[in-house]
């Protein structure tokens, strides 16, 4: 009886380095076969260490200023809201104390279905500063996305889960709707990561804003909606 | 990073002073084109901030969990615009052709571990070091560089396999690449 390992010889071994580099065309299949081979596990820990040092070849370059910033305004928005309204401030609210039916105003909202999530509303008072969280309305055409708006007295951010990519030489914009014929503009423009997940900071003050709406837009962003909204946040009065 | 995955701005600022250049080095690398490039940097820079709390320092540095994030997001980002144009773009050595980004002379040559790593690279043969550019840099899978070198997809896999493992060695015990020829 022999105590040799089963997996050492094994045939799948030859894919590690395509593992290791990301270019298998199917790597769930290698990475099942992974959990229970040790001889590609050891191939490939082995063959990682060395395609990690692959990136410090690359010439290096600053990256700009103002995407840095961009981040960090980012970050510290989201750390600002998080903070605030506590750990359950990016899971979606629990207790939906009411139901929002109200008329839409734009002829394109027909694009918007009587979703499943309507717009709900948390108020938060247990803060010296007002705090509320508004659940989103969601386009049909967007299966399992979440977007909720986190507001901390004239703070907004728009935090969004489980929402596709936009197409190629697309992008999100944000719109605010405060009852005129045609919603405003904002230079807040976005995309999510593979995952779905995004977050972005509505630019203004929401006084009088009825509405915040997102669409798919050209790179760059548009003066006025070029598709319908995916997303719409109804503002209570 | 314990502190920038508990919502800490400012730690997180220390990561982005740290790893924003290495991050946008890469992105920029890869996509070939700065707009794409800085799409990529801040996707992946931000799924630093937001997913710091996975990071596991038992396996490895905080600059190769970033870099790891990057070259995701980048091959993402390379495969949405699918292979055709990537291709074509790769055939005409266009990411050559583009103005570089103001460039950090002093960090990059101090770099001696980098630079050493490159040498290596340089000195794999060049059918072996193609398939890893290709593969890693390019986001091309094997099945993709197969059918643009019109190569069989076992060489393929052969090559990459060889090449890895020729750096592997040379890491390990300082033997040039020559020697395993």
């Amino acid at each position: 009886m022999s105590s040799r390992d089963p997996n050492l010889d094994c045939v799948q071994r030859v894919d590690a380095a395509a593992y290791a580099l990301g270019a298998l065309d199917e790597p769930e299949a290698y990475r099942e076969h992974l959990a229970t081979c040790t001889t590609c596990q050891q191939e490939v820990a082995e063959l990682q260490a060395v395609v990690d040092t692959l990136p410090t070849t690359v010439p290096q370059a600053r990256a700009p200023k103002a995407l840095v910033d961009r981040v960090f305004a980012r970050a510290r928005a989201e750390a600002e809201l998080l903070n605030a309204a506590g750990p359950e401030a990016d899971r979606p609210p629990r207790r939906p104390n009411r139901w929002r039916s109200r008329p839409m105003t734009l002829a394109i909202a027909g694009a918007i279905a009587a979703c499943a999530a309507a717009a709900a509303i948390v108020i938060n008072s247990g803060s010296s500063s007002h705090e509320r969280v508004i659940s989103a309305q969601i386009a049909t055409s967007i299966q399992g996305a979440h977007a909720s708006l986190y507001q901390i007295d004239n703070r907004s951010n728009l935090v969004i889960s489980g929402m596709p990519q936009p197409a190629l030489g697309k992008i999100y914009e944000v719109w605010l709707n405060r009852g005129g014929p045609s919603p405003q503009p904002t230079d807040a423009l976005f995309s999510v990561t593979s995952r779905g997940s995004g977050s972005v900071a509505v630019p203004e003050d929401l006084h009088g804003v009825k509405e915040v709406m997102v669409t798919s837009e050209p790179l760059g962003g548009s003066s006025r909606p070029t598709s319908p909204p995916l997303i719409r946040i109804v503002l209570p009065a | 990073m314990e502190l920038a995955a508990r919502n800490d701005a400012n730690a997180f600022e220390v990561i982005l002073e740290r790893h924003s250049d290495a991050v946008f080095s890469l992105a920029y690398r890869m996509c070939g084109t700065r707009p794409l490039a800085e799409d990529v940097a801040q996707e992946s820079l931000l799924a630093l901030w937001r997913n710091g709390g996975r990071y596991d320092r038992a396996r490895g540095s905080v600059r190769t969990w970033a870099l790891g994030v990057t070259h995701n997001r980048a091959v993402d980002a390379l495969r949405r615009v699918g292979v055709h144009e990537r291709r074509r773009a790769r055939e005409e050595n266009i990411e050559e052709h583009l103005p570089a980004p103001e460039s950090t002379d002093g960090q990059a040559i101090a770099n001696v571990a980098s630079e050493e790593v490159r040498v290596v690279l340089d000195k794999l043969p060049s059918e072996q070091r193609r398939v890893i550019e290709l593969a890693y840099f390019g986001g091309f899978t094997q099945t993709e560089i197969a059918s643009m070198l019109d190569t069989p997809l076992g060489t393929v896999k052969g090559r990459m396999r060889l090449g890895l493992e020729k750096l592997k060695v040379v890491f390990a015990t300082g033997r040039s690449v020559h020697e395993l020829a």
